[in-house]
């Protein structure tokens, strides 16, 4: 299959690639942009695993070609950070409240999150749960996952240093 | 050992070391790890799930732009050396299996020929090239018929598919159940589920021609004995081969075997004298990597009128799949060795049969007893249904309490150390069961079906050799550790075990911590490389806590000792007795209190590596300690699970409002790690129950090949569980280490059936089969309402 040239916007920085038109997005960032953050667990949409931020809005980069994300701006889990670099207020709460074990899936996790609650300040459990059903874990039985959000928003509201993103 | 001192560092909820690269994206996977020229292989499987395989024609695939090789059964085998399995067990048929298969495929997904390329893209679509002629034969997909003369054979070299077959028997089951009330017979079915670890299998192998060393990059549980096998396949020293074991994103037990695919990856490194690659895709995971739990159990217990168990039989089968990766009669065994758990019974017999069929090779799933305590508590609830008992009396009629313990069971097993009657107390006033029952009732005059499931369960953790040895099984059951202070005073320690993310790095460095008695923040644990950690058996089971943890708690006493010594010589005493090592400073007792002194670990390591002359005589510079420790025969945690479900009549799903957990695992290293495992396996087995099922058709067509088909149970449908502690130590290991986090999986199968049984015993079904799908429920309840 002929090879385009395309340039990607990822985490604010331009990435120029060569690229089959079938490739996936996933597969871009890792292979062609080496932010390997981003995982593949099932290729087909269900997992989570891949989840990225095109545009702002939380999306799996296995359905998506690279050369669809030409012109968008994408967000990977490598630029998830407060100002100073430090955790933001979701990942603190996921370290504390044990919301994570193998970490493999744990980027897809953070990626929807990160989205959600700049939509949502306030969700409630079963909202949580609800979002986080499109996000597969098979160590942490989600619970850890369910408070760590929960928290998180609680300390973004509140307006806490420690944690927020703009 | 267990000294009973109160820890400094052991037992706080310390949080993970682990967590800040993952929360960053900054793991390293192994599919993170990139070489150079590296090319990557993609296997042509079969559609078919018995067919023999007349030829295969590779002209066209090697032709195509990109592709590097194209190799097939025949070559892949005079590189490698076969796998056989014949451990030396009465009953069990030796099996030998090639590295591809030249003669037949025995399922759908064996893996025929295999296709290397300079991209993974290109690999697929040559591997679509890639035409193999099969001559379909009749398949076998059902393990009944399996085991039928006229079947099939899935291995011509077998007698027949009975791959394994034992019996045992203790007191005398016959003459009990003459003598009995009654004989209460239960069936319980469980269905083929898979590990399901969220990345993946995979492997890079690294050829390095000049040394003819090969270095291979995998996920795996076990870095040592999958070193050992690979060598010997591989036809090497143990020495040329390295096993680098990355962040590895789950394994449950799938990761331990060498499996077929990664020796022909490893062997066309060595062919092709470049680096060569596969990551397994979904499809593949889901049917051709391994499966488990399909089995069918029976049981017959003989009770008296109050439900007083006198005597139970068990009769156990497994469909095992098409290959036999672990010997063939490793899973159901252990069923069958612990299956009367936490009650008291001497008269016990079991006969145990594995059948091979057309489907995928079985492997341990977390829990490979998984279905020990449902079937043992289903059978308690089976006898309360026949005798019109309350379940709750007629477990506390047998369960095992202080006075029983330590209880050696009918199959020569002592249980010590545990508390089955206590922990189920605990729980049942916890969850308030006369109250629920008063509430049961009042539900059901509106139509509202809700149950109460409990499961006791009695969970092997820790298998020392003697347990090995006693079971006929090969293999050892010791773990090995070093502790190493650099001249610095960095603390080092490393073990054989492997994680896959329950968090060894920090539960570790708190054993370590204690044992040399510094902050665990400054050990670093090193652990799956096998250049790197000393020769261990690796993880499986529930060993990573009290073989892992326990060798290198006794390692870091060691180096203590010794680091105390040198103290004792720089500051002129005759004996260390008094001294100890507090947070890395050196402490002396005096006038009944401890005080730190002006040594520090630091200062201690700098003498014994860079001013040797200033140690003790005889003692040899530097400071570290290697140490093997085998764990008694067994060890045991126990818990109870206690489910509340509401299952709706008419749509057949069922909620769980309350879930509550009581455990005893012992001392706990880290309790916000094990409270996460002891989440995990809850799910893992709810999921399983629930929704969980690799179906096959009868032609041995795998019909979940997606995750769209083969369902896990997801954050909305997932309950949220309370747990409580009523951990005691275990007497005989360091620290009083037990293990545990397979227990979970345990409980929950057979905590939601009962429930589900309980809530609809107004409607006269028992559930004795797994999934528990709407479906499932609905087809019973058709007729009824």
């Amino acid at each position: 299959m002929e090879k385009v040239a395309i340039t990607l916007n990822i985490n604010g920085q331009d990435f120029d690639m060569l690229v089959e038109p079938r490739k996936l997005l996933s597969d871009a960032i890792r292979e062609d942009a080496r932010l390997t953050g981003t995982h593949v667990g099932c290729e087909h949409g269900v997992c989570g695993a891949c989840t990225v931020q095109v545009d702002g809005r939380s999306q799996r980069s296995c359905l998506t070609f690279a050369v669809q994300a030409v012109g968008k701006s994408i967000t990977t889990i490598e630029a998830i950070a407060d100002e100073d670099g430090g955790y933001t207020a979701l990942q603190q709460a996921l370290h504390e409240e044990h919301g994570l074990q193998c970490g493999f899936c744990t980027p897809g996790i953070i990626m929807t999150f990160e989205a959600y609650l700049r939509e949502n300040r306030d969700p409630t459990n079963e909202e949580i749960r609800d979002v986080l059903s499109g996000n597969l874990c098979r160590c942490t039985g989600y619970q850890g996952i369910v408070r760590a959000v929960k928290v998180a928003a609680e300390r973004m509201r509140g307006g806490k240093s420690e944690g927020g993103q703009s | 050992m267990n000294e009973g001192a109160p820890f400094n560092v052991i037992g706080k909820p310390l949080p993970r070391k682990e967590d800040r690269r993952f929360l960053t994206g900054r793991g390293r996977y192994l599919d993170d790890i990139d070489l150079p020229g590296t090319v990557h292989v993609c296997f042509v499987r079969s559609p078919y799930a018995h067919a023999r395989i007349l030829s295969i024609d590779i002209s066209e695939a090697e032709q195509m732009p990109g592709v590097v090789a194209v190799v097939t059964g025949e070559q892949v085998n005079q590189w490698t050396a076969p796998l056989r399995m014949a451990p030396p067990i009465d009953g069990l048929q030796p099996m030998e299996m090639a590295t591809l298969p030249v003669d037949k495929v025995r399922f759908q997904g064996d893996p025929v020929a295999c296709v290397v390329a300079t991209d993974r893209y290109l690999a697929e679509d040559a591997a679509e090239l890639v035409m193999v002629d099969y001559e379909p034969l009749d398949v076998v997909a059902d393990m009944f018929e399996a085991m039928k003369e006229s079947a099939p054979k899935v291995d011509d070299a077998l007698t027949s598919n009975l791959v394994s077959h034992q019996t045992f028997a203790h007191g005398d089951t016959a003459a009990r159940m003459r003598q009995a009330h009654c004989v209460v017979e239960a069936e319980f079915r469980s269905h083929r589920q898979t590990h399901l670890p969220m990345e993946t299998r995979g492997i890079l192998a690294d050829w390095d021609e000049g040394r003819g060393h090969l270095t291979l990059h995998v996920g795996n549980q076990a870095p040592h004995p999958y070193r050992s096998v690979m060598a010997g396949r591989m036809r090497m020293k143990e020495s040329e081969v390295t096993v680098i074991v990355p962040d590895v994103g789950g394994g449950f037990g799938q990761k331990i075997a060498v499996y077929r695919e990664e020796l022909t990856v490893a062997a066309l490194a060595r062919h092709l004298k470049r680096p060569a690659r596969w990551r397994e895709d979904r499809l593949e995971n889901l049917s051709a990597a391994s499966h488990a739990r399909e089995n069918v159990a029976r049981t017959r217990a003989a009770v008296d009128a109050n439900g007083c168990l006198l005597a139970l039989e068990l009769e156990l089968y497994e469909d095992f799949g098409a290959y036999s990766f672990y010997p063939a009669n490793y899973l159901a065994r252990v069923i069958a060795m612990i299956l009367t758990g936490p009650y008291r019974v001497q008269d016990y017999a079991f006969d145990v049969k594995i059948a091979l069929t057309n489907k995928c090779g079985n492997g341990p799933m977390r829990a490979p007893m998984a279905i020990t305590s449902w079937v043992m508590e289903g059978t308690m609830d089976a006898i309360a249904r026949d005798l019109g008992l309350d379940p709750v009396d007629v477990r506390r009629r047998n369960i095992l309490s202080g006075n029983d313990l330590p209880y050696t069971m009918a199959t020569g097993e002592t249980l010590e150390d545990i508390n089955p009657a206590e922990v189920m107390e605990k729980g049942l006033a916890a969850f308030d069961y006369e109250a629920f029952r008063r509430r049961q009732i009042e539900d059901r005059k509106n139509g509202v079906y809700r149950g109460v499931g409990i499961c006791n369960v009695v969970e092997s953790t820790t298998y020392g050799s003697k347990f090995y040895k006693a079971a006929g099984i090969p293999g050892s059951g010791h773990e090995c550790a070093w502790v190493k202070v650099e001249p610095s005073g960095a603390v080092r320690a490393s073990a054989g075990v492997m994680a896959t993310g329950q968090g060894y790095e920090t539960a570790f460095s708190q054993a370590v911590g204690e044992g040399l008695g510094i902050d665990p923040a400054n050990v670093a644990i090193e652990l799956g490389n096998t250049d790197v950690a000393p020769y261990g058996m690796g993880s499986r089971g529930a060993r990573g806590g009290t073989a892992g943890g326990g060798t290198l708690y006794l390692a870091a006493q060691a180096v203590q000792g010794k680091a105390l010594e040198i103290a004792a010589n720089l500051m002129g005493l005759n004996s260390a007795e008094r001294l100890r090592l507090a947070d890395g400073v050196v402490q002396q007792f005096a006038n009944d209190a401890w005080s730190d002194t002006e040594l520090t670990l630091a200062d201690i390591a700098r003498v014994a590596y860079l001013d040797p002359t200033r140690l003790p005589d005889g003692m040899d510079p530097g400071l570290e300690t290697l140490k093997a420790y085998d764990p008694p025969a067994m060890t045991y945690s126990n818990l109870v699970h206690i489910c509340e479900v509401e299952v709706d009549v008419h749509t057949g799903e069922i909620v769980i409002p309350r879930y509550l957990i009581v455990e005893n695992c012992g001392t706990m290293l880290n309790p916000t790690i094990v409270k996460g495992q002891q989440l995990g396996a809850t799910i893992m087995g709810l999921s399983g129950t629930l929704f969980e099922h690799v179906v096959y058709d009868e032609n041995g067509q795998n019909l979940t090949g997606t995750l769209a088909d083969y369902l896990v149970m997801s954050a909305d449908k997932a309950p949220e569980i309370e747990i409580l502690d009523l951990s005691t130590p275990n007497k005989r290991t360091p620290a009083g280490l037990k293990g545990m986090a397979e227990g979970g999986v345990m409980g929950a199968i057979g905590a939601v059936t009962g429930a589900v049984n309980d809530a609809l015993a107004p409607l006269d079904v028992v559930f004795d089969r797994h999934p528990l799908t709407p479906d499932a429920i609905r087809g019973k309840l058709r007729d009824r309402i």
